[in-house]
């Protein structure tokens, strides 16, 4: 019992210690290949494959998020008469929070399950053996484009989602539920600041570049046959969902810190 | 000085020998799959591994260009010992090199072309588009498909993309070409081929080879040296006539292609039992 225990330990803290040693590559691959024109169709293709076909699934998401919030918190406000409070209430939820965590865990499942997918086959087909036996680093060649166009894009498609989320609580509080339009937008307004904004967008960095790395990581480690990829898949799912909770906690601790240090001082320039 | 010495001793062991192993041993678990083997390959020449399936002639073959890397032991390219290198200098060994993996491994994702192009990219910077496709042409004219340039792997047979791959594998001239089963699973004419242009590559070129293979109609035409593997140790080693009349009961089994009279005794056994345990189901339905 306390063997399988300790086994179980010992492999988890070996395989931390093995994706750790590969994001520290893949950080000096992303690198590398910032400084080399020569990567950049590599990264624009990645880009248009992650990014450009994501735009729907994500606005969807983000437009969805806002009704339901609109549709939940009427009642509650409009009980206490204020109901005209409504567009803080979802606009601050959507920028900060929702629309930056859903957008993203819609983005490890789309690109976090086919990037898995596609490096995890190439794995077993022997393909990246190939690439380093044609003398090419496969972390350069085949991660690094992917980390930097998710790490990249994954801020641009939280704006879309946000932009999304906030007309989709709009629709519902002011055409659907009669709440009068410029008081609705005057409380957003004062309510919902640029730091709230920039703290969901900023988010989307992490999230992005921990979506791609794990995916990428448990592609590369994938076992063989099609069990093993599958397994690869929704392992590389759990783990993105999990580090993107755990990653969203952590920056809301951090920018908090941020906040209350530096944010009034800004008053005073 | 030490480690000086224990280089110099590795050259004069190896002779005129381009790639060597020493004591290599490989294991996955507990399974040992590679048991303490030496070896060394002549400039030049055809080797040929030969050995049933599992037992670890991709696993030896990977060893050679550090794909994989042994638990024990050293590997040499030309008197140099490059196992303990680092991924960025082994890439540059590489580059001697061309390997034939078993499957192609063809990117799925490019086409023949561009696959053909991929490690010339890499390495060179091009300038000239047309003398690329040039070579391009010349390169698949060589394995018989030129033509299918602008066609996706997904869309080939079996046989014609490990021939695409063989002409990815030539596409940087290498000094050393490795084969993984270049035959396996090609009709016997296109298998000929193969063999055909292993025997061009090596003998006009000088392009040094090894091939890993269980076809032995093609051991026996390009083989200089045939090296048998046998629950991960050499079990013979010499050229076609010695392998012929090795004593080794294993050895002619495998060459001759015959089953042996234990696995012969399990099989009637097995057909026995299947007999007497199973019954048609809607029998017992009924
Ligand atoms: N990456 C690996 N992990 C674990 N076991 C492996 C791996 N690669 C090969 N093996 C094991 O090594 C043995 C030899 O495999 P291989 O070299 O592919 O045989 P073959 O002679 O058919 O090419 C097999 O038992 C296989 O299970
Ligand atoms: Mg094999």
């Amino acid at each position: 019992m306390i063997e399988t225990i300790g086994a179980d330990v010992i492999k988890g803290v070996n395989n931390m210690g093995r994706f750790a040693r590969f994001v520290l590559e893949v950080t000096k691959a992303a690198a590398w290949s910032c400084s080399r024109t020569r990567t950049y169709p590599l990264i624009w293709a990645q880009m248009h494959l992650i990014g450009v076909r994501s735009v729907p699934v994500v606005m969807i998401t983000g437009a969805f998020v806002g009704m339901v919030l609109a549709v939940q918190a009427y009642d509650q406000l409009a009980g206490m008469g204020l109901e005209e409070h409504l567009g803080v209430l979802i606009n601050i939820s959507v920028v900060k929070e929702l629309g930056p965590v859903l957008a993203a865990v819609m983005l490890a499942g789309r690109i976090g399950g086919a990037l898995t997918a596609e490096l995890g086959t190439m794995n077993v087909t022997e393909q990246i053996d190939a690439v380093r036996s044609m003398g090419t680093d496969p972390v350069r060649h085949l991660v690094a484009p992917r980390v930097l166009a998710c790490l990249l894009l994954t801020p641009a498609l939280i704006i879309f989602a946000d932009l999304l989320g906030i007309l989709g609580g709009y629709f519902v509080s002011v055409i659907q539920m009669d709440i009068n339009n410029r008081a609705y937008w005057n409380f957003s307004a004062q309510g919902v600041e640029l730091w709230d904004v920039s703290i969901g967008v900023i988010k989307g960095f992490f999230f992005g570049a921990a979506i791609a790395a794990i995916s990428c990581y448990k592609g590369f480690t994938c076992r063989e046959g099609a069990h093993g990829v599958g397994q690869a898949c929704t392992e590389a799912f759990v783990a993105s969902f999990i580090s993107i909770l755990a990653l969203d906690f952590a920056l809301a601790v951090i920018f908090k810190g941020i906040y209350n240090t530096f944010w009034p001082v800004r008053s005073l320039v | 000085m030490e480690k000086a010495k224990g280089n110099k001793q590795a050259a004069d062991a190896s002779g005129d020998g381009i790639l060597a192993l020493k004591n290599v041993t490989k294991k996955f678990g507990d399974n040992v799959v590679l048991d303490d083997i030496s070896l060394t390959m002549e400039k030049g020449k055809t080797t040929v591994v030969i050995g049933p399936s599992g037992c670890g002639k991709t696993v030896l073959i990977k060893h050679f260009i550090v794909l994989l890397r042994p638990n024990m032991g050293e590997i040499y390219f030309r008197d140099r010992r490059i196992d303990n290198l680092g991924e960025h200098e082994l890439d540059k060994i590489r580059t001697h090199f061309g390997f034939l993996f078993q499957g192609g491994a063809l990117f799925d994702s490019l086409s023949v072309a561009e696959n053909i192009v991929f490690p010339i990219k890499q390495h060179y910077k091009i300038t000239d588009r047309s003398k690329v496709d040039e070579l391009v042409t010349t390169k698949l004219a060589l394995v018989g498909l030129d033509g299918f340039q602008s066609h996706y792997p997904a869309n080939l047979s079996g046989g014609q993309r490990k021939r695409v791959a063989l002409a990815r594998a030539i596409a940087l001239n290498p000094e050393v070409i490795l084969y993984d089963e270049p035959t396996t699973g090609l009709d016997p004419i296109r298998a000929d081929i193969i063999n055909e242009l292993i025997l061009k590559l090596q003998r006009g070129l000088g392009v040094t080879t090894v091939v890993v293979t269980h076809d032995m109609t093609s051991v026996y035409k390009i083989a200089d040296r045939i090296i048998m593997l046998h629950h991960g140790k050499i079990i013979a080693d010499g050229d076609a006539e010695h392998i012929r009349n090795h004593p080794d009961s294993i050895v002619q089994q495998f060459i001759k292609g015959q089953v042996s009279e234990n696995d012969l005794a399990v099989l009637r056994m097995g057909g026995s039992i299947i007999q007497a345990q199973l019954q048609p189901r809607d029998e017992l339905e009924e």
